[in-house]
């Protein structure tokens, strides 16, 4: 059976559709059938991510427009992935994100309903894993998201806002919903300005692990560190398909195998 | 004198046909606005005993509390019961089709 997982956060800019396109990535490389699914409506970005202009977005199927099969764009070729590689995309035009803004209670309602029928893709379609990118915070489009999958990373730097933020949202929504979740701590600053020279080692991340594990009373599925050639490159480069042997690649690849066996 | 008993025949007469067609229009007018959206936000701010089942019901659609139990693990009993207090509640609706009574977000 597949796993639906949301990568979400308290607030923008944590690094959230990096990771979530990279993990993607990684898990399309080991051979597991992937559907990345860009769920934040207010700022799309994984059309940028994939230079991809569709006919139909996640707009349209969950205005009930279109079935999923036409949002889904097939990549496995492009990237000669192992395993399938799909990826559907929001509606990037000012109409489209106005129009999500104004939504009511009841199209919310069925919104949800139509994010929990993904599951039929585990079936229909041989997909292991759907991976949602949400929009940051409490708002609809995020819950519905946290609502419908099996698995929470929460993604946070270690700046006092973001901490505050995910400890609210740990215990005013994922445990509200007995949701399973993990942090990914990003950007972590390393004592020196080149990584290569000090990386994280086990015993740095054992001791930030348990550290931050009684700060957050959930498990760390992982950490990466602030790597300045990372927040250089363009969004349109994802490392894990092209450059596999970066440490930002490595340390995705650990999370994943954390997710794995969660 | 029988001019007005005439016109108070009519005025009967007519509130007759009018009122079962008003009751109509406000029972179903009524019911319309009475099913509160199950929202995620309205989900969040429901008792926790509840929002399970909820969200299962909203995931299915149109469940029995036996196929809603089946998927939340509690006893068929305690979902009949958490079910019928969202009906209650205006969150969700109930149909019996013979023996079996089904529980549902939209029709």
């Amino acid at each position: 059976m597949g796993k639906i997982v949301t990568i979400h956060s308290s607030r923008g800019g944590t690094g959230k559709s990096l990771i979530s396109a990279n993990t993607a990535a990684v898990l399309a490389n080991k051979g597991k059938n992937v559907c990345l699914l860009d769920l934040d409506f207010r700022a799309p970005t994984m059309h940028v991510v994939f230079k991809l202009s569709p006919e139909y977005w996640l707009n349209n199927f969950l205005n009930r427009e279109c079935e999923i099969e036409n949002v889904l764009y097939d990549l496995t070729q492009r990237y000669n992935t192992k395993g399938k590689f799909f990826v559907g995309l929001a509606d990037p035009s000012m109409l489209g994100i106005r129009e999500m803004s104004m939504k009511d209670r009841k199209w919310e309602m069925k919104a949800l309903q139509r994010l929990l029928s993904l599951r039929k893709l585990f079936e229909e379609k041989k997909i292991d894993y759907i991976i949602f990118d949400t929009s940051p915070g409490v708002q609809y489009a995020s819950v519905n998201a946290v609502v419908s999958s099996d698995t929470v990373v929460v993604v946070t730097t270690m700046d006092a806002i973001d901490v505050q933020g995910t400890r609210s949202m740990i215990e005013d929504l994922y445990e509200s919903f007995g949701k399973k979740a993990g942090i990914l701590l990003n950007k972590v600053l390393l004592p020196y300005s080149v990584p290569s020279l000090s990386p994280l080692t086990e015993g740095d991340r054992e001791s930030l692990s348990k550290q931050l594990k009684e700060m957050f009373g959930i498990p760390i599925f992982g950490m990466i560190p602030c790597y300045c050639d990372v927040l250089r490159t363009s969004r349109t480069v994802i490392l894990a398909f092209q450059n596999p042997e970066h440490p930002f690649t490595k340390d995705i690849e650990k999370f994943v195998g954390v997710l794995e066996e969660t | 004198m029988e001019t007005l008993a005439s016109k108070v025949d009519l005025i009967l007469a007519s509130q007759k046909k009018t009122v079962p067609l008003r009751s109509t229009e406000e029972k179903k007018a009524k019911n319309e606005i009475s099913l509160e959206a199950l929202d995620v936000m309205t989900l969040l701010s429901l008792p926790d005993h509840l929002r399970k089942t909820a969200v299962m019901i909203t995931k299915l659609g149109r469940a029995t509390a036996a196929d809603v139990a089946r998927e939340t693990g509690h006893a068929r009993a305690v979902e009949s019961n958490y079910l019928n207090q969202l009906v209650a509640m205006k969150h969700i609706q109930r149909e019996r089709k013979g023996k079996k009574v089904y529980f549902y977000v939209t029709k």
